[in-house]
């Protein structure tokens, strides 16, 4: 006897489901927007002229690209209440820790990003009587974020994916809630297929959107300096 | 009152860490087993744009490119033996999960690798007047698994880091032993620093073969 698929329980307890991907965006939002952020000082850091910035730049973005990102998240969970006094969080443990993890990875795209600007620019801003400070902001960064923007897309499509990595502290994003369900239905082939299918079907577009960009941004300026 | 950090404790429990170490290991190298044909022949399929089976690599390549490694693997722990009415032990299906997505990386590497190589070659290859296969075999592959090495390093750290994942599904990796340790003595910050360092120096080491490889072969295509 085949296996009877029966989709009808997911449809009624989609409201549970959507609360669960509420929460996933969430995470994905904040972690995003502040990986970014710290990406783009580390980043600097990694390309300052100052070793003592440049090591300490180094030293972070090794040591959270070559450690899992669930040893990460277990240790900021028990570490912030224990180091910091406050209470224990799944959501703030998650947040903190995948906003690192971004950051560790988006410094590396500002990192290229900025040595992908020829030392022309440079030098021509230096000779106008720009500061290193305003070398950087005005001429060299500019120029470098168009050229990162594909980057971050996969960057923030790996980042959708770790936000599962919550669900092992009980934070209540859409695999956490898809496990609940899959145990109190008793079906678990229906829900975990869901799920999956709910994640092609969000990052599948966003991918191929960033395989566009990226063609596009080689058209534009190939990376390479124009006449 | 400052935390007070006790690590000797936990180092009486690094036997245990080092064994799920151990499992990790396999379960990655079972993983990369699995990815490594599946990959190659996905990758060439794709590259070669071989008609009927092109469009289905395709398919199968940005499926798991883009899936959930934690999603996989609890839907083959706990979907795919209703599906297939087998029961699947974790190492096996955590295998599976991660041994598939791994040979989308995989064949996506090929295909980078056999793009890169220049027309010239393979207009050489044609002018000599080899067939397709042994154009592939003797002119193409051998250059582009140069380039290929050390992203396969890259490949490999990332399959490690995504292992530590089977805990979730009870296998008894180096995380779940982790937890084990930690719930014991009832040090989890300093069994988890302890984790992370021994993760650090294994992944650190297979990240500097990579650059070391990259390095190499850069100077024997000069």
């Amino acid at each position: 006897m085949p296996y009877v698929w029966d989709f009808n329980f997911l449809l009624q307890l989609g409201p549970l489901l959507l609360a669960g991907l509420a929460n996933t965006a969430k995470l994905w939002a904040v972690a995003l927007a502040f990986g970014l952020a710290i990406g783009l000082v580390m980043g600097i850091f990694r390309s300052a002229p100052s070793a003592i910035l440049r090591g300490i730049g180094t030293v972070y973005v090794e040591a959270i690209r070559n450690t899992p990102g669930l040893v990460q998240l277990i240790w900021f969970f028990y570490a912030i209440p224990i180091l910091t006094g406050l209470q224990s969080s799944a959501w703030l443990a998650s947040a903190v820790s995948l906003s690192l993890y971004t950051g560790a990875y988006s410094a590396e795209i500002y990192r290229a990003g900025i040595a992908s600007v020829e030392a022309g620019q440079w030098e021509a801003a230096r000779a106008l009587g720009f500061g290193y400070r305003d070398q950087m902001r005005y001429v060299v960064l500019p120029q470098a974020l168009m050229r990162m923007i594909p980057a971050f897309g996969n960057r923030a499509i790996e980042l959708a994916k770790a936000t599962t990595l919550a669900s092992t502290i009980a934070f209540g994003e859409l695999l956490y809630t898809a496990k609940t369900i899959a145990e109190d239905q008793l079906r678990p082939l229906e829900t975990y297929t869901a799920i999956t299918l709910i994640f092609t079907a969000v990052l599948l577009p966003v991918s191929y959107l960033c395989v566009r960009l990226e063609r596009r941004v080689a058209r534009n300026n190939g990376g390479a300096p124009r006449d | 009152m400052p935390y007070e950090w006790n690590f000797a404790i936990v180092l009486k429990y690094l036997p245990n860490l080092l064994e799920g170490g151990a499992h990790t290991i396999a379960l990655s190298a079972a993983s990369i087993a699995l990815a490594t044909p599946i990959g190659i022949v996905m990758g060439i399929i794709r590259q070669q744009r071989i008609p009927y089976l092109a469009p289905i690599a395709v398919v199968y390549i940005d499926f798991f490119r883009t899936s959930v490694a934690l999603v996989l693997i609890c839907w083959c722990y706990y979907a795919l033996p209703v599906l297939i009415r087998v029961n699947l032990d974790t190492f096996t299906a955590v295998m599976i999960a991660i041994g598939l997505q791994a040979s989308a990386y995989m064949a996506e590497l090929v295909r980078a690798g056999m793009q890169s190589i220049s027309p010239g070659q393979w207009e050489a290859a044609r002018a000599l007047g080899m067939p397709g296969h042994t154009r592939l075999r003797y002119i193409i592959l051998p250059q582009a698994a140069r380039r290929m090495i050390p992203l396969f390093f890259l490949l490999m750290v990332e399959v490690v880091k995504t292992t530590t994942l089977a805990g979730v599904v009870t296998y008894p990796e180096i995380v779940y032993d982790a937890f084990r340790v930690a719930t014991e003595i009832y040090r989890p910050i300093e069994t988890f620093t302890i984790v992370g360092l021994i993760c650090f120096v294994f992944l650190f080491t297979l990240g500097r073969i990579a650059l070391y490889l990259e390095r190499r072969f850069a100077v024997v295509e000069r």
